[in-house]
């Protein structure tokens, strides 16, 4: 017998600049969730960490001195690092072991810190996260990767940069009711247009943030939710899937791999259809990857991607939205937490934590995210209870 | 029993591209065809592989010229990362091109060659130029 796995609870750091050191920022995300799902931490029996350039910050080795500055030393914890998708990954991870039935409660956290590196150490480390040998040795950084498959996409679909902005835009749009948001100013589409090169053919306004921030969530079994009295959410999906680490081993490029198979589990375990999923967080860490989420994800044929942001199909109020936290885009992207951030955003919505962002009458929502340039995805579909 | 140790497959493709080649595995299994530092053979797991080295000449499939460079590569004026498609060989593979500015220098579809392996910025791609 297998438990069903709820949400309980969700707390978040602002994702941006942060002052403080990664401990403490991921302590402060920690107590988000703690308070919110109304627990002591001795009721938590595992801490999975998310976490990818500690070392950065002098720490590595984290779950211990987070448990320990929770007052637990005596409960396990790990750390997981899946490149940008570390989140996720760690989630599933989770998941899988509260469905197992080893824990009926785990405290799930992602942390990242790299501001202070600068945007030269900053564009230097993610680097690492690539097939290194093949692309980060050769020059080329992650907005360089993704350049390489804008283009890719660009030129088999003959879709426009005026295309990505569109993306930016709207993401930009939501994050500025997200109060955690890095980025909460408004764009236009001659500001994504005009905006300085980075890699070409992405601009600055197609790119997201270097960020700050912690993002936690409290996993546990159904029963154990119930007990609580609090509201909660219900993990119905969950899947995994990886592709050729290196983009030139692709056969096509303007498609990725390891979201369509994490999908289709996630989809298949849950018993819905992308026509069933009343909003999504996606992982537009680039306006290119959103177009290519939810064609992958099946909200949109491929090749049509670009309509969705353009025609205001993923807009808010539009057939499927998508990011209305702001997305890595504007919301910002602390890799390491990322993935449970978007979880944060899911247990915010379907319990009124959501203000001004909230996506009306939403019943089933997708998390969508992905390391390096979609090496590895994993995908997890809510319902609201 | 494999024919060759599954050791040092960067250094085997690196001499390789300092003679402007591509190093491949060739599978003796099923003969599939893949970057030499591939150990198990994705199509049926074998490990018995014979080198086949292929002329490093091939046409772009993608490529970015990036403003902020990584780290090593801040002494370059400007330059294309690469993805090409090898000739004659069903793989692909990515590169260093200097000297390229626009995106309008390199049209998809331009031929491109390997020129070598530098040790600070590795795989070193020339545009081919046009008859």
């Amino acid at each position: 017998m297998t438990n069903s796995v709820c949400v309980l609870g969700a707390g978040s750091t602002k994702y941006g600049k942060l002052n403080e050191d990664i401990i403490e920022i991921a302590l402060n995300a920690a107590k988000g969730a703690i308070d919110s799902a109304g627990i002591t931490p001795k009721q938590i029996q595992s801490g999975y960490i998310s976490n990818v350039f500690g070392v950065a910050d002098k720490q590595v080795h984290m779950a211990p001195v987070l448990m320990s500055n929770l007052g637990i030393p005596e409960v396990p914890g790990l750390t997981i690092e899946s490149a940008c998708g570390s989140g996720s990954v760690m989630f599933r991870e989770a998941y899988a072991n509260v469905k197992a039935g080893f824990y009926d409660c785990i405290l799930a956290l992602g942390v990242e810190k790299v501001t202070h590196t600068g945007t030269a150490q900053s564009t230097t480390l993610f680097s690492y996260c690539s097939d290194f040998f093949y692309e980060g040795g050769n020059g080329a950084s992650f907005p360089g990767l993704f350049a390489s498959i804008a283009r890719a996409y660009m030129t088999k679909y003959k879709a426009t940069e005026e295309d990505l902005a569109h993306v930016a835009v709207k993401n930009h749009e939501n994050g500025i009711l997200n109060p955690k948001a890095h980025i909460r100013k408004r764009i236009t589409v001659d500001d994504v247009l005009n905006s300085p090169v980075v890699a070409s053919p992405l601009k600055v306004f197609d790119c997201c943030p270097f960020s700050d921030g912690a993002s936690a969530v409290i996993l546990c079994s159904e029963e154990f939710a119930k007990k609580s009295g609090r509201p909660y959410v219900k993990v119905i999906g969950s899947g995994r899937g990886a592709s050729p680490a290196a983009v030139q081993g692709r056969e096509d490029i303007a498609t990725i791999p390891s979201t369509v198979a994490a999908a289709k589990q996630a989809y298949d375990m849950a018993g819905v259809k992308p026509k069933d999923i009343d909003f999504a967080e996606v992982h537009d860490c680039f306006t290119i990857a959103e177009i290519i989420d939810v064609e992958d994800l099946g909200f949109f044929k491929k090749g049509t991607g670009a309509q969705g942001a353009r025609e205001g199909e993923t807009r808010r109020d539009g057939r499927i939205p998508i990011n209305p936290s702001g997305g890595l885009k504007s919301k910002g992207h602390p890799i390491g937490a990322t993935g449970i951030g978007q979880v944060v955003e899911v247990f915010e919505q379907f319990t009124g934590g959501a203000g001004d962002r909230r996506v009306k009458d939403a019943q089933i929502a997708l998390t969508h995210n992905f390391g390096a340039t979609g090496a590895s995805a994993a995908v997890h579909i809510f319902q609201k209870v | 029993m494999q024919d060759q140790p599954a050791t040092n497959t960067h250094t085997r493709f690196i001499e390789s591209a300092l003679n402007g080649k591509i190093l491949t595995n060739k599978c003796k299994n099923c003969g599939k065809i893949m970057l030499e530092t591939v150990y198990y053979c994705p199509s049926c797991s074998k490990t018995d592989f014979e080198l086949l080295e292929f002329n490093g000449i091939g046409n772009v499939v993608t490529h970015t010229i990036q403003a902020v460079a990584p780290e090593g590569f801040e002494d370059v004026d400007s330059y294309a990362w690469v993805v090409f498609q090898v000739d004659d060989a069903p793989i692909r593979a990515s590169g260093f091109l200097p000297g390229v500015r626009l995106p309008s220098e390199l049209p998809i579809g331009s031929k491109v060659k390997v020129t070598g392996y530098d040790k600070k910025h590795g795989l070193s791609l020339q545009k081919v130029p046009e008859h």
